[in-house]
């Protein structure tokens, strides 16, 4: 066998070999990768244990005023397990919240609110549906909201059909307002939605459990300063996270645009 | 056991070790996404193995760059229109100790190169919130600032928008904005608008309220006119009276936040209901490329069900 025989043998095999090593290599890495994933995720798990017993100070003391209205926004799958839910809402009234809204988009949660409500100690039902002042007499009570898609689009496109219909009746000098000025402004749109029902308070937090980073169709019109935390799956909640993702709303400081 | 390890570790150590010197004295710049690209690709070149299969056979990867380097995006999962809030171009500017003007320069140009990017990639819809109503209350200077600096790289890339096929649209209240850029910006949505494949939507002026309101007073016009009547307003309708109409795609469908802030600031409010949320901390003049694809890859990892079960 000379030289000329021998080349391309040389090469496949050089070839193989280095297919070999750059798929160990890959390998090697998803290994690595697959590991930092593993120690990382058990460095959280202690961590929240650790915020949970209260072993770390910080999250000891939470600046709950901050947090005048929280919306929780629960995915489809999951709100069908409403002990989860159930487990979280007694979770937020130990932290100290005081008005929290309950979104899925398909109402299933709306249809379990009487269950939800007796399950939970000290919660009852949001009535009002504008401005809610929270007085210190009301310590240990947490209001719950319930909402869904339906309160989105379809309760914006109902409150636009009040005010078409106020704009259209309106005896008082129309063509001053061929523009709609006097009646198309936020607050008109504001009380045109308590009309419909619907409640127009802006959240501060809202805190996502699902798979899908999205809040899923809350509705739109509330959703302008607030700031939203992807929890992952209700599943696995845990208290510590719950407490570690309040206290980093805590601190966060909003410039509003300006 | 330990023998099979510590061969194995050899053998990739006598792999990387010269790989590494080779390149260092080629100058050649390997980033840890080029070689797991260049891994990729060539493991994938063998049949047997089911994983590699199955996740070829569920679409075509997406080349990305000069060299050709496959990125693990797959074609087909791309998003049609992906939206993004440019936060942070002043505390890159501070940081770098630089002028707040600078900042957002540096934030226009890496826009453009966002654009650019995500067209490559067959992302066929790319909105910006350059500037927001509450922007307004910002220093007079930094404001007059901004606006010089939209109408003079608009003016400066229309060459570009016509070369690359690009359509800019421009959505927003504008009525508060100087004259000469107005001026700009008609000329350039006159120019472009026969583009189809390439949509830049920039947001200037714009609040997502506003949008829903203004959406209100186009319904009482309509209305006033006699085109439509009371019973036909519904969803639909009422979109098709936003700002986002000019879309194909009005919904996007990954909204990516840059420098850390996690909320949607007034943007989109409607089109956002079941937008894949992509909060970054990196400021936005820094958000390049390898950023971009992170968020990307985030985004095709996702199953959204759009509210419904499947």
């Amino acid at each position: 066998m000379d030289f000329n025989d021998l080349m391309p043998l040389l090469s496949f095999w050089i070839g193989q070999i280095g297919d070999l090593g750059l798929d160990l290599l890959w390998r090697f890495i998803h290994i690595v990768v697959s590991l930092w994933h593993i120690v990382s995720g058990i460095f959280e798990a202690i961590l929240s244990n650790a915020i949970s017993l209260g072993l770390i100070q910080k999250y000891s003391a939470i600046d709950i005023e901050k947090l005048r209205c929280l919306a929780v926004v629960v995915d489809i799958e999951v709100a069908r397990d409403v002990s989860k839910v159930i487990d979280l809402l007694q979770w937020l009234k130990t932290i100290g919240v005081k008005q929290v809204g309950l979104f899925d988009s398909q109402g299933l949660l709306k249809k379990s609110k009487d269950m939800i409500l007796e399950m939970v100690p000290g919660s009852m039902l949001l009535q009002e549906t504008g401005e809610k002042d929270i007085s210190p007499d009301r310590k240990g009570i947490i209001d719950i909201e319930f909402i869904s898609s339906s309160d989105n689009k379809e309760a914006v496109v109902k409150a636009a059909n009040i005010l078409l219909e106020k704009h259209l009746k309106s005896n008082n000098h129309p063509e001053k307002d061929e523009e709609g000025d006097n009646v198309f402004t936020e607050s008109h749109l504001n009380e045109a939605l308590r009309v419909v029902g619907e409640n127009v308070r802006v959240p501060d937090l809202m805190l996502v459990y699902g798979p899908v980073r999205s809040h899923l169709g809350f509705p739109a019109w509330r959703l302008r300063y607030t700031e939203i935390v992807h929890m992952g799956s209700l599943k696995y909640m845990r208290y510590g996270s719950l407490l570690k993702a309040i206290h980093k709303f805590t601190g966060v400081r909003q410039n509003y645009g300006v | 056991m330990v023998s099979l390890f510590s061969v194995v570790f050899t053998g990739l150590a006598l792999i990387l070790i010269p790989g590494l010197f080779i390149s260092w004295r080629l100058s050649v710049p390997i980033s840890f996404k080029n070689v797991l690209g260049f891994i990729k690709l060539i493991t994938s070149r063998h049949d047997d193995e089911e994983e590699r299969n199955e996740k070829r056979d569920e679409g075509t990867y997406v080349n990305v760059g000069e060299e050709g380097t496959t990125s693990g995006l797959v074609r087909e999962l791309m998003p049609r229109h992906v939206a993004v809030i440019m936060d942070g171009n002043r505390r890159w500017a501070e940081r770098g100790g630089l002028l707040t003007l600078q900042g957002h320069e540096a934030g226009a140009k890496r826009l453009l190169e966002f654009a650019d990017l995500c067209f490559k990639l067959g992302i066929e819809t790319v909105s910006a919130f350059a500037f927001s109503t509450e922007n307004w209350g910002r220093q007079k200077v930094e404001v007059n600032c901004l606006m010089f600096l939209f109408e003079r790289y608009l003016s400066s890339k229309l060459q570009y928008f016509k070369r690359e096929e690009i359509r800019v649209s421009v959505i927003g209240n504008l009525e508060k904005i100087p004259e000469s850029l107005l001026r700009t910006i008609k000329e350039l949505k006159e120019s472009t608008k026969s583009y189809k494949k390439k949509h830049l939507i920039l947001a200037i002026d714009y609040s997502g309220r506003f949008d829903i309101l203004q959406a209100c007073k186009n319904l009482m016009k309509k209305s006033q006119q006699g085109l439509i009547s009371e019973e036909d307003v519904d969803e639909t309708l009422f979109e098709g009276e936003l700002v986002t109409k000019c879309a194909e795609f009005p919904s996007p469908d990954l909204l990516i936040r840059t420098s850390g802030e996690q909320r949607i600031s007034n943007f989109f409010l409607w089109q956002l209901a079941y937008t894949e949320l992509f909060f970054s901390p990196v400021l936005w003049p820094d958000f390049n490329e390898d950023k971009l694809l992170e968020a990307l890859v985030s985004y095709q990892c996702r199953e959204r069900r759009f509210g419904r079960r499947l």
